[in-house]
């Protein structure tokens, strides 16, 4: 009997929690996605029970009910009529998914998710910034080199302009044109405004500003600057984004990017820089009030590092070249090697503890820079994205700083912190002593709250590929015939063929099976049988047995990858038990060049056989 | 009995996916055998594994038949197929 779509529409919407429950609704080939306010509300046990619904999960903020081929948009379109909804895309879905995550959190993830891009950059730019810097402090007669001046250079590129490595990226993460985020990075630090950097050196009436409108620019770049250019840059693709939508096709290519960067420059150059500049003055005066006194001092310690995420902490400059001409000692600088001297801790103690290679691969070198007083790799690669570290560091840093400043440490020099500071200050064995207070804290700290997040440790447990001719486990079965069955060959998330990300798959022309979203890298045999074919791209194997015959394609659009990445373990002829490996293959490889790893899984005789079944079952 | 010979152009050669563009290609030709052969190795263009098997790459040339039906419309079709997927 043919489903009654109305109905199986009008039941999954009586288990949902009412109209107010259900935030949006679409459909994929096989599977009704839904976003719903609060899963409390729903009756699964109920939901799974209804005619037509196959089976459901709950995924990445999404409800998913699998219902199949060529019904599911029936049903869809009756869901849509008997619950007055508007019909949304999977796009709409995934955003609705990723807007319940609460504003607060996704205001502190907005940072890390433009500065994972560029984390290379800066960290290779901050250690070897600490390093360069670092020398001269040791050996004076280095800093006069040709050397080190040429060195000085390479290191500090990424830092003198990071606001264009920021606004590139965050262009990315809004979703704007990249090159129109250069354009406004760029602007940012134009060679004709004044270094943010070398700001404090002019008297205020000497610096030069425009007069637009009623507002009164100061001509200064946004040097070191990180928070102004992520609020330029999304202003920016709002406003990219809407233009896009308004103006007509025809003059869109020209009047949109100049409306874009001609708004977007006047809005951050008048209001947005102001912001900053008044909340700079502000952090300035606060700061210098905070580090004359014992408790300021614990105080600075600790939300130092929060002006930095601001990208402020290039202001203190100032504070150090004020206090040395004034009593020739600057106290602010254990206050701030104490703050930097935490959060090496706490990116070392990640780096230690953590087991994903990748994140312990940002944070050995990031821990090694901020030893050196750039910290901006370990907050923004290590520390401000797991949140815990950087609270440990902030902790750390006050205990360090109020030591600071109870045995009244100094230096006559400004601009440098932790190691490199040690040649200057005044009291050698006492600053060592802050140094590793403050580190020491931090890291324990780190090393006892933080805990890596099961999946990504997870990620790194999954064992490493074995001896070529050894047996795994194979997998549950994910296709059955009346001659036999194949087992799951790949590791991770069976996904239905109509879900592949490629159209000759999906639409079953090169025959009938399963998608594998691998959680390994690794391909094994399906069933007891004979290798027919290992491609020469290595990105694919065929096989027989049970009457069956067996297409394994890892990934999609490989084949251009010309075997870099795979390894196969068996050649043309070779008999196969279930479980034998085939071949591996490296996700990170695949998705580096551009492409899905999804595995299909196909039998290109599916014509042939009798009684198919697909889908997981244990 | 109609032929063909062709050289592959596509630099992939003939994989999987457009192995099974082909077959489908294929398909549609009804009452027609068509037989694909490179060298000495030859395989009915309907059997993807088969097909699959004969690793053709960029620059092999291949030689296809046409048996049975419109033997002279399928051989044009296919032809012209060959020049635009291959």
């Amino acid at each position: 009997m043919a489903l009654d779509y109305r109905k199986c529409a009008e039941e999954i919407y009586s288990h949902l929690g009412g109209k107010e429950n259900i935030i949006s609704a679409a459909h994929c080939a096989t599977r009704l996605r839904l976003v719903i306010a609060d899963n409390s509300k729903l009756d699964i046990k109920a939901l799974e029970e209804v005619d037509g619904v196959k089976g459901l999960f709950d995924s990445n903020g999404q409800l998913q009910l699998i219902i199949g081929t060529g019904t599911v948009n029936k049903v869809y379109d009756e869901f849509l009529a008997v619950t007055g909804l508007s019909a949304a895309s999977k796009a709409d879905v995934k955003a609705a998914a990723a807007s319940r995550m609460p504003l607060w959190k996704k205001i502190l993830k907005t940072p890390g998710d433009v500065f994972v891009p560029i984390l290379p950059a800066i960290v290779a730019s901050g250690l070897m910034m600490g390093l360069v810097e670092a020398i001269p402090k040791f050996a004076p007669a280095f800093g006069q080199s040709d050397w080190y001046s040429f060195l000085d250079l390479v290191a500090n590129t990424a830092f003198a302009l990071l606001p264009v490595l920021v606004a590139v990226s965050a262009a990315r993460v809004f979703g704007g044109n990249i090159f129109l985020g250069a354009v406004i990075g760029l602007m940012m630090v134009h060679p004709a405004l004044i270094n943010a950097w070398t700001v404090g050196n002019y008297a205020a009436g000497e610096i030069p500003t425009w007069h637009l409108f009623f507002f009164n620019v100061q001509q200064v770049g946004y040097q070191g600057h990180v928070i102004p250019v992520i609020l330029a840059v999304l202003l920016m693709s709002t406003i990219e984004k809407w233009l896009h939508k308004v103006v007509p096709e025809m003059i869109d290519l020209f009047v949109t990017p100049l409306c874009t960067v001609l708004i977007t420059a006047f809005v951050t150059f008048t209001i947005i820089g102001p912001i900053f500049s008044v909340l700079e003055n502000w952090v300035l005066a606060g700061a210098k009030w905070l580090a004359g006194s014992l408790l300021g001092s614990l105080v600075m310690g600790a939300i130092y590092p929060w002006t930095v995420v601001m990208g402020l902490h290039h202001m203190y400059n100032v504070i150090e070249a004020g206090m040395i001409a004034q009593t020739g000692l600057n106290t602010w600088m254990p206050i701030a090697s104490a703050a930097n001297f935490a959060q090496f801790g706490a990116c070392l103690a990640v780096a230690l503890k953590v087991h994903n290679q990748k994140t312990k691969s940002v944070a050995l070198p990031s821990s090694l820079s901020a030893s050196l007083g750039i910290t901006e790799p370990a907050i923004f690669g290590i520390n401000f994205r797991f949140m815990k570290p950087f609270l440990c560091g902030m902790a750390g840093g006050a205990v360090g700083a109020l030591f600071g400043a109870l045995f009244k440490l100094g230096a006559p020099v400004y601009g440098v912190t932790g190691i490199p500071a040690i040649p200057a200050v005044n009291n050698v064995p006492l600053y060592l002593v802050e140094l590793l207070i403050a580190a020491g804290i931090a890291f324990g700290l780190t090393w006892f709250i933080w805990k890596e997040d099961e999946e990504s440790k997870k990620k790194a447990e999954a064992p490493a590929p074995e001896a070529a001719t050894e047996e795994l486990k194979p997998g549950a079965s994910v296709i059955r015939y009346a001659g036999g069955e194949v087992l799951q060959p790949v590791p991770g998330k069976v996904i239905a063929m109509e879900d592949i990300p490629d159209d000759t798959f999906a639409a079953g022309i090169l025959g009938q099976g399963i998608g594998v979203e691998p959680s390994e890298d690794i391909v094994v045999a399906p069933f007891d049988g004979t290798v027919t074919m290992v491609f020469d791209t290595k990105h694919a194997v065929t096989l027989e047995g049970n009457g069956m015959e067996m297409l394994i394609h890892v990934g999609i659009d490989t084949v251009g990858m010309n075997g870099e990445g795979f390894e196969t373990f068996v050649k043309d002829g070779d008999e196969v038990k279930a479980g034998q490996k085939l071949l591996s293959f490296s996700s990170d490889k695949i998705k580096a060049a551009g492409h899905s790893n999804t595995v299909a899984v196909i039998l290109t005789n599916a014509d042939d056989l009798e009684g198919l079944e697909f889908g997981l079952k244990e | 009995m109609k032929s063909f010979e062709y050289v592959i152009t596509d630099p992939v050669g003939i994989h999987a996916r457009p192995a099974g563009i082909m077959v489908k290609e294929i398909k549609n030709l009804i009452g027609t055998t068509v037989t694909i052969a490179k060298g000495e190795k030859s395989a009915n263009a309907l059997r993807l594994m088969a097909v699959m098997q004969l690793g053709i790459k960029q620059g092999d040339t291949v030689k296809v038949t046409v048996e049975g039906g419109d033997e002279a419309a399928a051989a044009a079709t296919l032809e012209k197929f060959f020049k635009e997927h291959f």
